[in-house]
């Protein structure tokens, strides 16, 4: 990993947004000569790389990979030991297949997570359409609701779920994660995609109408297939959440089967077992796939970025 | 993005046109209309559109509302319940509850929440502003793969990430042998259920709330602004807390939110990496809601601690308000 120094700093004009590039691009370009002219300037010291920076970076990078190294390493222990590496196995691997507690709380987690991926892509999709496009009061109102989960912490909603659920009695089980778990997920789903709907040139749906279709066959027709690479890309990174998610899930879950992210915590909270560590590195390679396949979605429909995918912006 | 946006050319329109010709949105707009061009923009203009994306919104919001708004509604208002006799949660109007959050117990417990996660802002302020500042301005080509590989285990799932982080953090670990091969720790060294340790726990767990925002708000920097402070003779130093700083501010601001909020909730930190002196409220809440079995005082516990957090977040939105406005001067 090498942080190249960029000889001058003036960067290329963004790709980040279009209207970044227009009215400022004479001011760049100004700003890019004077960044010549002065380079000589700049190379007595002010203009050196940041070696604080860089150091902290990677020492940060260092920290950053170490305790999944630890987990990924140790999986692949031949002792019971977390401290010395004995010998390369697959014990803990075949340890994990063959118990039936953690596979019935694997296939309980991948169901949660299919079903609230389809349930909030629904709700979220819709959610997020009329958020960019109906200015009514009723809008405003809608965005503050889906607003309210991004600020509240997690075991907040956890715990209120879990009111609700018992004060309606109903018995906790699968079908309550799913439920809190869609909720949840709408927020996600609708705070990716808002931002890609205001970008999507209203003038073509209008195009369509002009040329006879009718508002909902412009919006299936049009809208919904020009939205499909984030639709996409936003449903792999909700399953990816849902199927990690712990607090929710600890707090709406009934005893049994639990998912196994809870299934983990009470693993982890009665000592160690490296067990624990196979099905870690398992859920790692997972996620960390999902998440690269939602990165690069975007990119296989010809469009660029996805990282902000993640940012949300 | 016309391509894009008609991938099947025209045949779904033609299928329109002679399915259903759609007179009302035709007639409604006539195509000579002047300044229709305009009114475009704005989405919607038509009675149909506008009522379409309401329902859409609908049904969305119907379920939010039902499923997170009232369930927060009930958590304030079981706050003020009791429990009878056999410890089922019983909804009145008591405040005991209330009262018992000045219970000292409580408070110290509340006092170390705050602590611990304005800690974990400002080691995580300190921390991801180096590492931001690195990538946006001096990562080159390899920016969004530096920034990729920063995002991508923060997905991976949280439990797993704290496990690996106290198997690196405890007595035997790789750290503190490091630690102590450079002389830096003794035997008795331990990160593990300290305070520090529970901290180092959410700084790991969160750092990438703070990353993202001020990467966002250094990568938006406009860098002629840090030359001209250069040009005017300014030192690294200078330049950097004179205007690189103020000009990030805002995204420092938000990280800082964006890490306050799930470290003053988190239960796992405190419980993997403190031991029971250093125990957070939401631990306390966990308990209350488990082992205890009081959801009265489960309740009240996450109502105070939502209080507090309002409370930051108005001063939050305050702040920035009065940024922005200084902006717009």
């Amino acid at each position: 990993m090498t942080l190249r120094p960029a000889l001058h700093p003036v960067r290329r004009p963004g790709p980040r947004t279009a209207a970044d590039t227009s009215p400022r691009g004479a001011g760049r370009s100004a700003a890019s000569r004077q960044g010549h002219a002065s380079r000589t300037r700049h190379r007595r010291g002010t203009d050196r790389r940041p070696r604080f920076a860089i150091a902290v970076t990677v020492l940060f990078f260092l920290l950053l990979y170490l305790p999944i190294g630890v987990v990924v390493l140790f999986s692949f222990n031949s002792q019971k030991s977390l401290t010395v590496f004995e010998d390369f196995s697959l014990r803990w691997y075949s340890a994990f297949f063959r118990d039936d507690v953690l596979l019935s709380s694997l296939g309980m987690s991948l169901q949660v997570a299919l079903v609230a991926m389809v349930g909030s892509l629904i709700l979220g999709v819709a959610l997020a359409l009329g958020l960019v496009r109906c200015r009514s009061r009723l809008g405003s109102l809608a965005g503050l609701v889906m607003l309210v989960p991004l600020i509240t912490p997690e075991i907040v909603t956890g715990v209120a779920a879990m009111l609700l659920f018992k004060g309606m009695g109903i018995t906790l089980s699968t079908g309550t994660v799913m439920l809190a778990e869609i909720t949840f997920s709408i927020s996600y789903v609708t705070v990716i995609l808002r931002s890609r709907i205001a970008a999507l040139n209203p003038e073509v749906e209008e195009a369509a109408m002009d040329l006879g279709a009718t508002r909902w066959q412009s919006l299936r027709l049009v809208t919904l297939p020009a939205l499909l690479p984030s639709i996409l890309a936003s449903a792999v990174l909700i399953f990816a959440l849902v199927f990690d998610d712990f607090v929710l899930a600890y707090f709406t879950t009934g005893v049994e089967p639990q998912p196994l992210s809870v299934r983990i915590y009470s693993a982890i909270r009665f000592g160690v077992q490296p067990t624990i560590n196979a099905v870690g590195t398992l859920m790692l390679a997972g996620s960390v796939g999902l998440i690269v396949l939602a990165l690069t979605i975007p990119r296989l429909f010809g469009r660029r970025g996805g990282l902000d995918l993640l940012s949300g912006k | 993005m016309a391509q894009r946006t008609r991938p099947d050319g025209g045949k779904p329109l033609d299928r329109a046109d002679s399915g259903k010709p759609a007179p009302r949105t035709d007639g409604a707009e006539p195509l000579s209309r002047p300044g229709r061009g305009a009114s475009r923009s704005r989405p919607g203009p038509s009675a149909a559109g506008t009522r379409l994306w309401t329902w859409l919104m609908i049904p969305g919001t119907l379920w939010m509302t039902g499923f997170l708004i009232a369930s927060l509604v009930l958590v304030a208002a079981l706050a003020f319940g009791t429990t009878d006799p056999l410890g089922n949660p019983q909804f009145g109007l008591n405040f005991d509850n209330i009262a018992a959050m000045a219970d000292p117990a409580y408070r110290a417990v509340l006092l170390r929440s705050l602590g611990y996660a304005l800690l974990t802002c400002v080691i995580c302020l300190l921390v991801a502003y180096p590492v931001a500042y690195a990538i946006a301005l001096h990562g080159g080509r390899y920016k969004n793969l530096l920034i990729a590989a920063i995002v991508v285990p923060f997905f991976a799932n949280y439990l797993v990430r704290m496990y690996g982080w106290s198997v690196v953090l405890s007595d035997d670990g790789p750290l503190l042998r490091a630690l102590r091969a450079m002389g830096f720790a003794d035997g008795d060294t331990k990160i593990l259920q300290t305070g520090p340790g529970v901290v180092a726990g959410l700084v790991y767990g969160f750092i990438v709330f703070m990353i993202i925002p001020l990467y966002a708000a250094l990568e938006r920097m406009d860098v002629s602004l840090i030359e001209a402070g250069r040009d005017l003779y300014g030192g690294p130093l200078r330049t950097f807390f004179f205007v690189t700083l103020p000009a990030t501010r805002q995204g420092a601001a938000a990280g800082c939110v964006l890490v306050f909020l799930p470290a003053m909730g988190d239960f796992v930190s405190a419980q993997l990496m403190g031991g029971p002196d250093q125990i957070m409220i939401g631990n306390l809440i966990q308990d209350k809601f488990f082992q205890g079995q009081n959801w009265p005082l489960g309740s009240a516990l996450t109502m105070l601690m939502m209080a507090v957090l309002f409370v930051g977040m108005i001063g939050y939105l305050r702040r920035t308000r009065k940024d922005e406005a200084e902006a717009v001067r």
